[in-house]
């Protein structure tokens, strides 16, 4: 039987878009602030969990060994976790484990990220989690994946792209009170975010969160530790995670099945049979205004397609029916990705201990879920926190009537471009790493039927799937798949972006059409470009076909297929 | 369906990259140490008084007990040798023409080691013996670890 597990302190530096801080000195602000908000020592910590997203963000291999100084690890029992964006939420889950085990009474929880590092563009530490062989030769972006996951989910839904919108005037509203935010704006409309930069339709610059540095941290306890430490503890009365398959093309864009039963697997353990009921604040994922209602639709708070009317009505706000982001999210206080999730764990102790200050959710909320997502878009983290009274066994609930202001250490000093790109001391250096992949066994045939003009997939006769990409194994089943099977060389579109810019965020010339193309006689979906078509004729559940290029010119690559057209023009 | 790649350089394969670069800000108390090193010429370490160690370069905070450091203490020059190797390969293993001699120095006033080249190393080295670092000139020093030129034997 697990042991009961509490937050008892939390700290956080700022936000900022470039820091002078180092990572360690990042990670040292925010665990001493953490430290201090419930009077411990680095003596009183018996064991130390970080997350810090990739590694070459920092430009730091093996960073968190690098980190582990700054987050107290010396001489104690560290590790790092890493699961892409859903790694801050993780961090927490992962400090539950190791004190709800019994292996340690008090842990340290550190989440780090110094994006300012990478250059041109920290997208480009991103291109590597697309396929090297079937996606990267067509050029990709990280926008587009957050595109045609946009527009699917718009269109399954027909939405709004103005109740979308409206959840990034939310967040930067609510941002403006949280004084670590990097992106606080309280007069923000969203005429303002509509009028942003198109960067992959129908994602805008306003829709997105910005790059950013910071690091937050948060002491996890034991009940018998917690109770000594604090007569206000946050419980950890849930934790759930849960992954996707990594063929994100061969995904359902329209709803996270993944958050869903990351969701049921927390809510189960904190014994929550009616979220939209017990759960009075909620902080999802929001790298994107329209990530936010998805991710709130897969914990299960809104019904399917539902969530956006939310934010149009202001059931999200703040003193809304169920107040969403209400430190101001990812949107608002920036998007340092790891330590992002992590705030989100910090915003819900302080708003369940009443210390949010002009931040605080009217009506003494009891109970909340955060709740992050990452990887290759694949994994969703879930964690439910409660204070005294919304948990079993019930204590003496404590009033909530002293209102401190939460800790936030004042590093997170910002630098100018120019003071960054003229420090004393500062280096460049280049990654300089090449590499070179094999196709393997499935893609390698693969290839070698588009150079013979053909599209193959892999039959698993227990799933009744046709796989493409084929892979020799399937990942439901995990049992090798049975046949070759040459599909259609015509598809649907289920859904596209129209992209104006490349990965480092310069304009391009020409606006790319990306997009997931089912293909007949499959049951994945494709990613690859559309030609022949003018932006506007594009539309979900468009028929295309393959174009070829000339049999002399193929050479077993995806670009053997120069793109796919509108079906039957010539 | 498993095949044994006698020729890997046969098999099918995409060449990539990692289209990216760093810059790296050397921070609260990288930014004194350089600073000083370079306008003044001196090693900056930080003291912890309650652990009794001195930290080289310069750190922002304890990694023992966590207290916040200062830039405050001048180490060195001079210095022990803690360890040395001698390299005769560069990176993709080609000979060198000339060896390059590593050492590890724990400078006078410092607990804490630093690593740096060995400089005129023609005679051979002893682990505890007395080195001293050699600094580039005043006016050429940018602000960087390489103001430092290396270590060299004191006789």
């Amino acid at each position: 039987m697990a042991r009961r597990v509490a937050v008892v302190g939390a700290g956080m530096t700022k936000f900022v878009r470039r820091a002078q801080e180092t990572g360690k000195e990042l990670s040292w602000e925010a665990s001493r602030a953490a430290l201090d908000s419930c009077e411990l020592g680095l003596k009183d910590v018996d064991a130390v969990c970080l997350t810090s997203a990739p590694d070459a963000f920092d430009g730091v291999h093996m960073k968190g060994e690098y980190l582990s100084d700054g987050a107290g690890a010396f001489g104690k029992p560290f590790i790092r976790t890493y699961v892409g964006g859903g790694s801050g939420v993780f961090t927490a889950i992962q400090a539950w484990y190791t004190v709800a085990s019994g292996m340690a009474d008090v842990v340290l929880a550190v989440a780090e990220e110094k994006m300012s590092s990478t250059q041109p563009h920290p997208q480009g530490a991103f291109l590597t989690i697309f396929d090297n062989i079937l996606e990267r030769p067509l050029g990709p972006n990280l926008l587009w994946i957050f595109a045609l996951e946009m527009n699917r989910y718009m269109n399954a839904y027909g939405l709004d792209k103005r109740d979308i919108a409206a959840v990034a005037v939310k967040n930067k509203r609510n941002a403006a009170d949280h004084p670590a935010a990097l992106l606080g704006q309280g007069d923000i409309t969203i005429e303002d975010v509509l009028a942003s930069e198109t960067l992959a339709w129908p994602v805008q610059r306003l829709d997105v969160s910005p790059i950013s540095d910071g690091a937050v941290a948060v002491i996890v306890a034991s009940e018998e530790a917690a109770r000594r430490i604090t007569d206000r503890p946050v419980w950890i009365d849930g934790v759930g995670w849960n992954l996707d398959t990594a063929y994100w093309t061969n995904r359902d864009l329209v709803f996270p099945e993944y958050v869903a039963n990351a969701a049921r697997m927390a809510y189960d353990m904190a014994g929550i049979t009616e979220p939209r009921k017990q759960i009075h604040v909620a902080e999802p994922y929001d790298p994107f205004d329209y990530k936010e209602l998805h991710h709130l639709e897969g914990l299960l708070l809104f019904d399917r397609g539902k969530a956006p009317e939310a934010a149009r009505d202001g059931v999200l706000n703040r003193d809304g029916d169920l107040p969403s982001c209400p430190s101001g999210g990812l949107l608002g206080v920036g998007n340092p990705i790891a330590a992002a999730g992590l705030m989100k764990i910090a915003e819900l102790f302080w708003q369940l201990r009443g210390e949010a200050g002009a931040r605080q959710v009217p009506g003494t909320p009891e109970r909340g879920v955060a709740q992050a997502w990452g990887d290759l878009m694949q994994v969703g983290t879930v964690v439910v926190m409660g204070r005294d009274g919304a948990s079993a066994p019930t204590q003496a609930t404590p009033a909530l009537s002293v209102i401190q202001t939460p800790p936030f250490a004042t590093a997170g000093h910002a630098l100018s471009e120019e003071e960054f790109r003229s420090a004393t001391g500062a280096v460049e250096h280049d990654l300089d790493a090449r590499y070179a992949w094999d196709a393997g066994v499935a893609i390698g045939r693969f290839l070698d039927g588009l150079e013979e003009g053909l599209i193959l997939g892999r039959e698993c006769r227990s799933c009744r799937r046709i796989l493409v990409p084929p892979r020799m194994f399937c990942e439901r089943c995990f049992r090798g798949t049975d046949a070759w099977v040459e599909v259609e060389q015509t598809g649907i579109v289920q859904t596209f972006s129209i992209c104006h810019v490349r990965w480092d965020m310069q304009p391009l010339d020409e606006p790319e059409i990306p997009a997931v193309i089912s293909i007949d006689g499959s049951d994945g979906g494709l990613l690859h470009m559309l030609g022949n078509v003018a932006p506007d004729d594009v539309s979900v559940g468009l028929a295309v076909e393959a174009v070829w290029r000339p049999e002399s010119e193929r050479t077993g690559s995806i670009l053997d297929i120069a793109h796919f057209r509108p079906r039957g023009e010539a | 369906m498993l095949e044994k790649i006698a020729l890997p350089d046969e098999v099918r394969r995409w060449d990539g990259e990692f289209p990216v670069r760093h810059r790296y800000t050397p921070g609260v108390a990288g930014s004194a140490f350089f600073t000083a090193l370079r306008d003044r010429g001196v090693l900056l370490g930080s003291r912890c008084e309650a652990c009794s160690y001195t930290y080289v370069p310069a750190r922002l905070f304890c990694e023992r007990c966590f207290a916040e450091l200062a830039a405050d203490t001048e180490v060195g020059p001079g210095g022990a040798l803690v360890s040395f190797t001698i390299g005769f390969v560069g990176l993709e293993g080609e000979p060198l023409e000339e060896p390059e001699t590593i050492g590890l120095v724990r400078l006078d006033g410092a607990d804490s080691v630093l690593v740096h080249r060995v400089l005129d190393a023609d005679e051979p080295l002893e682990i505890g013996e007395r080195v001293e670092v050699v600094l580039r000139p005043d006016g050429e020093r940018t602000g960087t670890i390489l103001d430092i030129e290396g270590l060299r034997s004191v006789d």
